[in-house]
């Protein structure tokens, strides 16, 4: 009896054992299984900040132009040429490409002008300052629409025309109701969008929160087919698929594993060695539109002094950050523009202490500090010009230089920005200098450096800078330095003011061209801010599954690669 | 005093407590550093811009004003919105809550029955090898740093040996299956939760265990033990129908009081098994400076505990009049 009750159980054990490990990870040859580190927070594309929710929200929701991946120029995405320009009015036409809603209802010119009246009334808060020089839009007939300008504005083409434009249809309603509310903006970017309606490669399926997010192909797409700046697009594939992993170690055992086709976030050197040697797992590296700097505070002793700037740009050694901090995965910079948006970057510019020995460097910062009545108890280069350990730097006017800090972020966010930090400390020091690297919460970090400006120096980083470079406006135009301002430094020129006011203004390209440029070699003659690096974007996917990815600045997940890869040849397309 | 003077008694001091653990929450996170408005701007919005942000999440108000709203909106049930998903935090919470209790009510509900089973035969083996291994198995095992005995589970059985899946809580495919019934979901949701209940059960048996264990050496030297060996009953009834029921009464306690507290999940656990709870959520909503979800998970957390307090001091009450004065 009990061995016909056990050899029962056994039997109900197996089979249970049997069910439970025949719950295998299911691939689907026809669907795109990507990788994220963070779950994308809503669907509602005016609250949307991080770049986990964009990474889904731009395959949903489409703007006017892209980029190209090769050029960088602007590209008509849904608009069918570029934008017409009149002078005489301010005004652009835009002619529309005929496309259609995931919903099947036509996408119109309605919408277009439906979209900046929106953020317009509203003042939604992300796209608000691309739109508040508009003054009115017309749309002549469905696939035709006018902005008119209030003042001419150089934004307007890669910024305000890169706003995902959103169904009138589905849109109208929400805000008319959030019109009526007490908080009408809080309503508007608040509202929960279960299914969102938009006019790009994919459309939601399912989302389960905290897991996964399904997105399908849209059959509705107008690019299907089509080629677009030369290039065929697709999707070739059925299901997107996004997973969430809660770290990066575990992300890649899945890559590894198959259990992903694609890990969608940058892979840190420390991994690079492992998923080289592998036959099944292809890496990209790119550059990134970044710029990773030392910032000062001009604002008080004893950063407001150009030539201690300088000269502290002469003591970084920025080969030995790339080379070994960043252990090669990225690039110097010596502008606060990157080198690869090429328009707008400026090559001709000094390139402090740039394949100077250390010897060299420490003797050109001495024989700077020293010209601008600088003095040391001991000095960092001896009578003999034999290089010494510095001791008590100070100031021109006799006084001790004080104690003063590098504010970093923590190692654990950025170890990069931490390490460097620590060796700017210590050639700093060899100078003679009471320099202290502080690690800091990277909150704490912003708040005392953009909130209340109580700092001496600071390493920082902007991971995605856009294309167009009125960023460099913001960053030093002298209207900017108030708490939360992006003048962090607060930098005070009032001939860069004036060109960073008429470069907004100037819409012939290559006149602002030269004024950019003007912008930047300001700011390399005085250094708020000196950069240092920028660290490369490197990704890696499956070679057995999808083909095709498509490269460009920012590294390989963008709207083109998406719309063009394809499974490869022995799962079928 | 009466028992329910005594229940009114505790339920006026808990309603103080809680209005309290409420206050310093909002305290606590206007003065920790940070500003949440920070991590959603970027180099193209103007100040302006990041001034509608502040407005729109109403922290353009006066501190005072912000206090007032906070405390009015609970007194309606309403916790707010978070600021990154734009969604009642209540929903987020109630999405999140039942799937940490699933791992963390079973790996306390495993640990306990294995610590228990362990516990009384180290007990009953004082002195011997099996005793010593035992317990210093459960101390090495309760030791274990649990994010890197997560780290090579997910290596070994997920990645290595291929039997589980690498983290998360379901398959994408089974879900995405129309095919898929409920019993293949289940079971998909299981074997996802094997791994991190494994880990959870291996770091937590061992103080069960311990407590077992010392709780049945007392037990054994009872008079009623003495006399069930005089009765001739065999070693395993004595064992297991006299001394281990007795003997488990101080884990019922613990595994009652780590329920209570298992409803803010483990921050480590579910970050590296992705598991989607509470834990994770905490982590994201401190780190991103997000007001409502953090106050709301941590009020959730106070809600739980200080009710599961008062029950226990009401039952405790019952059984002893002598609590009551």
């Amino acid at each position: 009896m009990i061995w016909e009750r056990r050899r029962r159980c056994l039997i109900l054990l197996f089979l249970l054992t049997t069910a439970f490990f025949a719950c295998h990870e299911g691939t689907r040859s026809n669907s795109l299984r990507i990788g994220l580190v963070e779950e994308p927070r809503t669907l509602n594309v005016w609250l949307a900040s991080d770049a986990n929710t964009r990474k889904v929200l731009s395959l949903i929701y489409q703007p006017l132009y892209v980029v190209d991946p090769e050029t960088l120029d602007l590209v008509p995405w849904l608009a069918e040429s570029m934008p017409m320009y009149d002078p005489d009015a301010r005004s652009y036409t835009i002619f529309l490409r005929s496309a259609r809603w995931s919903d099947g209802t036509p996408f119109t010119s309605r919408d277009v002008a439906f979209t900046g009246r929106l953020i317009k009334s509203f003042k939604v808060p992300r796209y608000a300052s691309k739109w508040r020089f508009i003054e009115r839009i017309e749309t002549p007939d469905a696939r035709t629409v006018t902005f008119y300008l209030k003042k001419p504005m150089a934004t307007f083409l890669s910024g305000t025309l890169a706003t995902p434009i959103v169904q009138a249809k589905e849109w109208s309603a929400i805000a008319e109701k959030a019109k009526t509310t007490e908080k009408p903006l809080a309503t508007l970017i608040n509202h929960r969008i279960h299914h969102p309606v938009g006019t790009g490669p994919f459309t939601l399926e399912q989302w389960c929160r905290g897991a996964f997010l399904h997105l399908k192909k849209n059959p509705l797409f107008f690019g299907t087919g089509q080629a677009i700046n030369g290039h065929t697009l697709g999707p070739f594939f059925d299901d997107l698929v996004y997973t969430v992993f809660g770290t990066s170690d575990v992300a890649i055992l899945a890559l590894k594993k198959g259990s992903i086709d694609m890990f969608w976030w940058p892979i840190q050197p420390g991994y690079m060695a492992d998923l080289n040697r592998r036959e099944d797992i292809r890496l990209f590296t790119n550059e990134k539109s970044a710029l990773y700097f030392m910032g000062f505070n001009l604002r008080r002793l004893p950063f407001n002094d150009v030539a201690l700037r300088r000269a502290v740009a002469y003591t970084i050694d920025k080969d030995f950050i790339v080379s070994r901090i960043l252990q090669g995965q990225g690039t110097k910079m010596f502008s606060v523009v990157p080198a690869e948006n090429r328009f707008w970057c400026c090559t001709d510019l000094p390139r402090y202490g740039d394949g100077l020995s250390r010897e060299r460097r420490i003797k050109t910062a001495f024989q700077l500090l020293s010209d601008a009545g600088y003095t040391w108890a001991v000095p960092p280069v001896d009578a003999a010009g034999n290089i010494q350990p510095a001791k008590a730097i100070r100031l021109p006017g006799g006084r001790p230089m004080g104690r003063f800090t590098i504010l970093t972020p923590p190692a654990d966010y950025d170890p990069h920005r931490a390490t460097s930090g620590l060796m700017i400390q210590e050639w700093l020091r060899k100078m003679g200098m009471p320099a202290y690297s502080r690690p800091m919460a990277f909150s704490s970090l912003l708040q005392q450096v953009k909130g209340k400006h109580d700092f001496d120096a600071f390493i920082l980083g902007y991971g995605r800078l856009r294309l167009d470079p009125d960023y460099v406006r913001n960053l030093f135009h002298s209207a900017n330095d108030k708490p939360r301002g992006w003048n962090m430094s607060g930098y005070h020129n009032s001939t860069f003011d004036g060109l960073a006011d008429r470069s907004t203004s100037e819409m012939d390209p290559i006149k602002r061209q030269v004024l950019v440029m003007d912008m930047q070699k300001l700011i390399a003659r005085d250094l708020p801010y000196f950069p240092l690096y920028k660290p490369s974007v490197v990704e890696a996917v499956r070679r057995d599954r999808f083909e095709g990815w498509v490269e460009m600045l920012e590294g390989i997940g963008n709207i083109w690669s998406l719309c063009m890869v394809k499974p490869v040849n022995n799962h079928g397309a | 005093m009466g028992l329910r003077p005594f229940v009114i008694r505790r339920c006026i001091e808990i309603a103080v407590i809680f209005f309290v653990i409420m206050t310093v929450l909002f305290v606590l996170f206007r003065l920790a550093p940070g500003d949440p408005v920070e991590r959603m701007v970027d180099p193209s919005m103007t100040p302006e811009d990041a001034q509608l942000l502040m407005e729109s999440m109403g922290l353009d108000r006066p501190v005072w004003t912000q206090y007032l709203y906070y405390l009015k909106n609970m007194a309606t049930g309403n916790m707010g919105i978070s600021f990154h998903y734009g969604e009642p935090v209540i929903h987020i919470l109630m999405d999140r809550l039942p799937n940490t209790i699933l791992l963390f009510t079973s790996a306390i509900i495993l640990s306990a029955l294995l610590g228990v089973f362990l516990g009384k035969i180290a007990a009953w083996r004082r002195g011997e090898r099996t005793d010593m291994l035992m317990t210093v198995g459960a101390l090495f095992c309760h030791t274990l740093f649990l994010p890197w005995l997560a780290l090579i589970m997910i290596w070994f059985f997920a990645y290595h040996v291929g039997w589980f899946p690498i983290t998360g809580m379901v398959t994408p495919a089974v879900w995405i299956d129309p095919d898929a019934g409920m019993i293949s979901k289940a079971l998909d949701v299981l074997h996802h939760m094997a791994l991190p209940l494994m880990t959870l059960v291996l770091t937590h048996f061992g103080s069960y265990l311990l407590i077992m264990r010392s709780s049945m050496l007392d037990t054994l030297k009872e008079d009623y033990i003495i006399t069930a060996r005089a009765k001739g009953l065999t070693e395993k009834t004595i064992r297991d129908r006299h001394a281990a029921p007795n003997a488990a009464l101080p884990v019922v306690t613990s595994v009652g009081l780590s329920l209570a507290f298992s409803i803010n999940g483990g921050a480590l656990t579910e970050t590296v098994f992705t598991w989607p709870g509470i834990g994770r959520e905490l982590v994201f909503s401190v780190s991103h400076s997000d007001y409502p979800l953090a106050q709301a998970a941590f009020l959730l957390i106070a809600i739980v505990v200080l009710t599961a307090n008062l029950l226990v001091d009401v039952l405790y009450a019952y059984l002893d009049p002598r609590i009551r004065y």
